[in-house]
């Protein structure tokens, strides 16, 4: 059985935790709960016909970048990086967050999960924003914790990467 | 001055002769003293020149040649020594790691073997005396065991000797993820992989929280009973799940079971890239570690030494009970028996810490109550008495009192009827005199009576009686009448008479029967009146001689109860005849 583990990163509250919630028990709610060092899920998926289990390290989201503990990134194979659409400053901390990631872990395919497509009137994600966004190598996709959409497809995108760059 | 300086330094010359010319004669001069010199030295330089051997050459003969001059002497060793402890140290200050990973899998046996070669001694005695020891708790465990009917073993189970391991994580060091996990057979299965993510998440934690030296990080933590051992490798951790109280020994285990799963799987690790396979080979090694453990040490112990001890000592109570429940018994049988003994009153009997005490009441002439106990299988040593005299009123007390103080003659036997003193049997006529003055003083004796009690002379009148019934009056066939020498035997008679009716005193009376009998001539009435007719003729004669009548008692046998003799005629003469038998009565009975 091949293992993964995947480190779902963002500043709090961009929805870490329900993107994972959605993505391995297909629930959202809307209740906000903050997550206290490291939740672990695991959801098994398939890429090319061969199984594959994910890990999902669902880190604790700080106020700022510099006290993300960086010892829970270890070992990862792949990294979702969550930026809630709805606040700038989130879309912003990302870049910062991805070279303090980068430092600890490497070069592994990574995710960006701009979340909260849902909520469209405060969608603040401008075209200029996303080729900026663009200039990382990471694959950018629009989720939403609460609908599903894009959530399957974030992560399936990212196993089948690992899998395919070990 | 020039000369000595030019002719042992060479190369000073140049210096000290600028001039041109003067240098080349001076050239030639010293081509022409030194030429040999010279020519040595370029010799020598051209012989080093063709010592600078490439790095190549050196390359190919150098592993020869350190094992040629390993084996002549050890100068290389020496030389090399210092060069290799600075590289050494200088390896280790760059990269520790990768040191330590080299020599991950040899340090651990080493320092274990080390600590326990040291230990070993003083586990051993610790572990003896374990053994040896009936310690309270096996003892209170063996009373439950006892009183609930559960077998010893599941009591031990039951309580804190046992410890299990119940799962065993084998978990990728840096991602945290599973890479085997074997659970105890009855367990449920859990979700091993998010738990060893968990507790890789957990050790993450805890070491960025404390902040530990070196590679100390998370060993052990415990929930309620259950323990998390964590033994950490460089590329793997061991997590095993324990219930109970887990021996030093199984970190120990753990540690081997870790340094065996990197030895053998140094390869999938270095190419471990998410898939766990491979480790699955891992799982008997890990299985092994799983177990459910009764302390062997102290059970195994019990079952030998402690179990022949405690066999001892349960016969041991169990004589010690039976044999002070017997005494007890015993005891109580005697002082039932000693109170049921005539002239004994029991009052008290206390046990004191070692004897028994004993108070009552004794009469004189009952039985040693020490001789009682003693009969009935006493350890008399051990009873103190304390008897005070009294007079019971117990019938065999009063006789054996009456006894005691009438001293009756071997013949006689005394009794108790009621209150009253019965005496049977024969006795002196002295002693019944006494007698019936005594016996109504004696305690507990009301009236004397005589029963069937026949009198008998004293000793000193015996001959006297014995002399009467001797005597013996013939008479002529078919005649009654008195002869003269019979004549004279009755004057003895009466004579003897007087004298035992002085002997036996005013309370008693002498009486003689005085029997006639016949030979068998002639018919059986005639005879018998014959008989009574000499009878009576004798009566007449020691009426006369001055006997009283009431003393005489005439009877005619006839040839009943005949006088034996040798021969016929013999007896026919002596059965013709008058005899006589002395008769001792009350006195009250003499009429004047």
């Amino acid at each position: 059985m091949i293992q993964k583990k995947v480190c779902m990163v963002g500043v709090y509250a961009t929805g870490k935790t329900s993107l994972v919630r959605q993505f391995v028990h297909a629930k959202f709610s809307d209740k906000y709960l903050s997550t206290v060092g490291v939740k672990i899920d695991r959801k098994p998926v398939q890429v090319g016909g061969q199984d594959v289990n994910l890990l999902l390290w669902d880190l604790e989201g700080r106020d700022g970048v510099q006290d993300i503990q960086t010892s829970y990134l270890r070992g990862a194979a792949g990294v979702i990086y969550v930026a809630d659409g709805t606040r700038r400053e989130t879309v912003t901390q990302v870049f910062e967050l991805r070279e303090l990631v980068q430092g600890a872990v490497g070069a592994v395919p990574e995710v960006l999960a701009l979340n909260k497509v849902d909520l469209a009137d405060q969608w603040i994600v401008t075209s200029a924003d996303r080729a900026n966004l663009a200039q990382v190598p990471w694959h950018t996709f629009d989720t939403s914790a609460k609908t599903g959409d894009g959530v399957e497809a974030a992560f399936q995108w990212l196993a089948t990467a690992m899998v395919k760059s070990p | 001055m020039n000369d000595t300086p030019d002719s042992t330094d060479g190369e000073a010359a140049p210096v000290t002769t600028p001039d041109p010319a003067t240098a080349e004669d001076f050239a030639a001069l010293r081509a022409l003293l030194l030429s040999p010199e010279q020519h040595e030295i370029a010799e020598l330089r051209r012989r080093l020149d063709a010592l600078g051997v490439t790095a190549e050459e050196l390359a190919a003969s150098l592993p020869e040649a350190i094992a040629l001059r390993a084996g002549q002497d050890d100068r290389l060793a020496r030389a090399l020594g210092p060069t290799l402890e600075t590289a050494f140290s200088e390896s280790v200050r760059r990269n520790p790691q990768q040191i330590a990973d080299a020599i991950y899998p040899a340090l651990g046996p080493a320092i274990r073997k080390a600590i326990t070669e040291a230990i070993a001694g003083l586990v051993t005695t610790i572990n003896r005396s374990l053994e040896s020891s009936l310690s309270i708790r096996g003892l209170k465990w063996r009373i439950e065991a006892w009183r609930s009917g559960v077998p010893y073993g599941q009591i031990v189970m039951k309580h804190a000797l046992v410890y299990r391991v119940e799962q065993v994580y084998l978990i990728e060091a840096e991602s945290g993820l599973l890479l085997s996990h074997v659970t105890a057979p009855d367990l449920a299965a859990p979700d091993a992989d998010v738990i060893s993510g968990m507790l890789t998440a957990i050790r993450d934690f805890v070491g960025d929280s404390f902040e530990p030296r070196a590679d100390g990080g998370l060993r052990t933590f415990s929930v309620g009973d259950v323990t998390v051992l964590v033994e950490a490798g460089p590329r793997a951790l061991l997590a095993a799940v324990v219930r109970g109280q887990h021996p030093p020994a199984l970190l120990e285990k753990l540690q081997v079971t870790l340094e065996l799963i990197h030895l053998r799987f140094a390869g999938p690790f270095a190419r471990f890239d998410g898939d766990s396979a491979p480790f699955d080979a891992a799982r008997p090694v890990l299985a092994e570690c799983l177990e459910t453990v009764v302390d062997t040490t102290r059970t195994r112990a019990r079952t030998l030494v402690p179990r022949v001890a405690w066999l001892f000592v349960f016969v041991a109570v169990v004589v010690g009970l039976y044999a002070a429940i017997s005494a007890q018994r015993r005891w109580h049988g005697a002082l039932r028996a000693l109170a049921g003994e005539p002239g004994i009153v029991v009052l008290s009997a206390d046990r004191g810490l070692r004897r028994w005490r004993i108070a009552g009441l004794q009469d004189p002439v009952a039985r040693q109550p020490m001789a009682v106990l003693a009969g009935l299988g006493i350890d008399t040593a051990s009873v103190r008495g304390d008897w005070s005299p009294y007079l019971a009123a117990d019938p065999p007390i009063v006789a054996r009192r009456a006894a005691r103080i009438l001293d009756p003659p071997t013949t006689a036997r005394l009794s108790l009827a009621g209150d009253t003193l019965v005496v049977t049997g024969s006795a002196p006529t002295d002693w019944i005199d006494r007698a019936r003055a005594d016996a109504p003083r004696v305690a507990g004796v009301a009236a004397f009576r005589e029963v069937d009690l026949t009198p008998h002379l004293l000793a000193a009148l015996r001959p006297m009686a014995e002399s009467i019934g001797a005597q013996r009056l013939f008479f002529s066939p078919g005649s009654a009448t008195v002869s003269a020498s019979a004549l004279r035997t009755l004057r003895d008679v009466a004579t003897e008479w007087r004298s035992l009716s002085v002997g036996v005193g005013p309370r008693w009376s002498v009486t003689l029967d005085v029997i006639g009998r016949t030979d068998t001539t002639g018919s059986l009435e005639v005879n018998r009146m014959l008989s009574d007719e000499r009878a009576q003729a004798a009566v007449e004669v020691l009426v006369s001689l001055g006997v009283p009548g009431w003393a005489l008692a005439p009877r005619g046998l006839g040839t009943r109860d005949p006088v034996p003799a040798a021969t016929v005629d013999e007896q026919a003469r002596q059965n013709r005849s008058v005899s006589f038998a002395v008769r001792l009565g009350p006195g009250g009975v003499r009429t004047p």
